[in-house]
């Protein structure tokens, strides 16, 4: 998942649990069983986990914009081998001074 | 939020949570219950009444008990368990309460009931003091809940006597 991704899976779990937990518990205090309070709720649970918890393409609509290879070239003139010779010869200069 | 498993535990976590916020609100909600429960004992027969070797008097008694403890369940409600106690007062003791019979009421439906029986357990006293004793028939209840807390009431039946002799 994106970021934005997390973000919504985060806010549509919180959301969804306490509005299924709200609503077992009026259903099951208005016709007074107890049995299907925890059975809206257990049903409930399982559905938000398979809406949120699962890596579904939705979560994935702002996907990071890595760099691309070309653009970092840019910074460094030289290829990787000779910038380290660069370093390693720039380190020798100093403690001869 | 990181991967699937952090999500899941997330869920869960919050899941369970939730529901102990649900079931201490339905534990709460049997605060509105009132009940008004009714309960009548006759003592049918003294079937023997006697005072054993050890020097302690002994009665079997028929007792015909009836009761409707309907009004107790609520939606929160698992069983009632309810006891019969025979409660006098003796020289040596200034309450002696003894359990002569117990049920337990699984459902509603079942909460309304007459029976006769016989005492289930034995009526014994500590001593020889029962003889003409006066004494009260108390129905006791447990609400037993689904979840949280339990709620314990009685009814005090009183006015029953034993015979001045042995039988």
């Amino acid at each position: 998942m994106d970021w934005q991704g997390q973000k919504l899976s985060e806010q549509l779990m919180q959301i969804m649990l306490v509005a299924v937990a709200v609503a077992a518990y009026v259903t099951g205090f208005m016709i007074e069983s107890f049995r299907i309070m925890m059975l809206i709720y257990a049903g409930g649970v399982v559905l938000i986990a398979l809406i949120t918890v699962q890596n579904w393409p939705l979560f994935n609509r702002h996907p990071l914009k890595w760099l691309e290879p070309s653009v970092a070239d840019e910074y460094s003139k030289e290829p990787p081998q000779q910038q380290a010779a660069a370093a390693s010869s720039g380190k020798k200069k100093s403690t001869k001074k | 939020m990181h991967s699937f498993g952090y999500r899941l535990n997330a869920l869960l976590t919050l899941g369970v949570t939730t529901l102990a916020l649900m079931c201490a609100m339905a534990s709460f909600s049997d605060n509105f219950n009132h009940p008004s429960p009714s309960a009548n004992v006759q003592v049918m027969n003294v079937n023997w009444f006697h005072k054993q070797s050890s020097g302690n008097d002994e009665v079997s008694l028929t007792l015909k008990i009836s009761a409707d403890l309907q009004s107790t369940f609520t939606w929160n409600t698992k069983q009632v368990f309810a006891f019969l106690a025979a409660e006098y007062e003796t020289p040596g003791n200034s309450l002696n309460q003894i359990s002569l019979w117990d049920s337990i009421i699984p459902s509603k439906e079942r909460a309304k009931f007459t029976i006769h029986t016989k005492n289930k357990y034995r009526l014994i006293d500590q001593g020889s003091n029962l003889r003409g004793k006066e004494f009260n028939l108390t129905l006791h209840w447990h609400v037993m809940p689904k979840t949280g807390k339990m709620f314990a009431d009685k009814i005090v039946m009183t006015g029953y006597r034993l015979p001045v002799d042995y039988r």
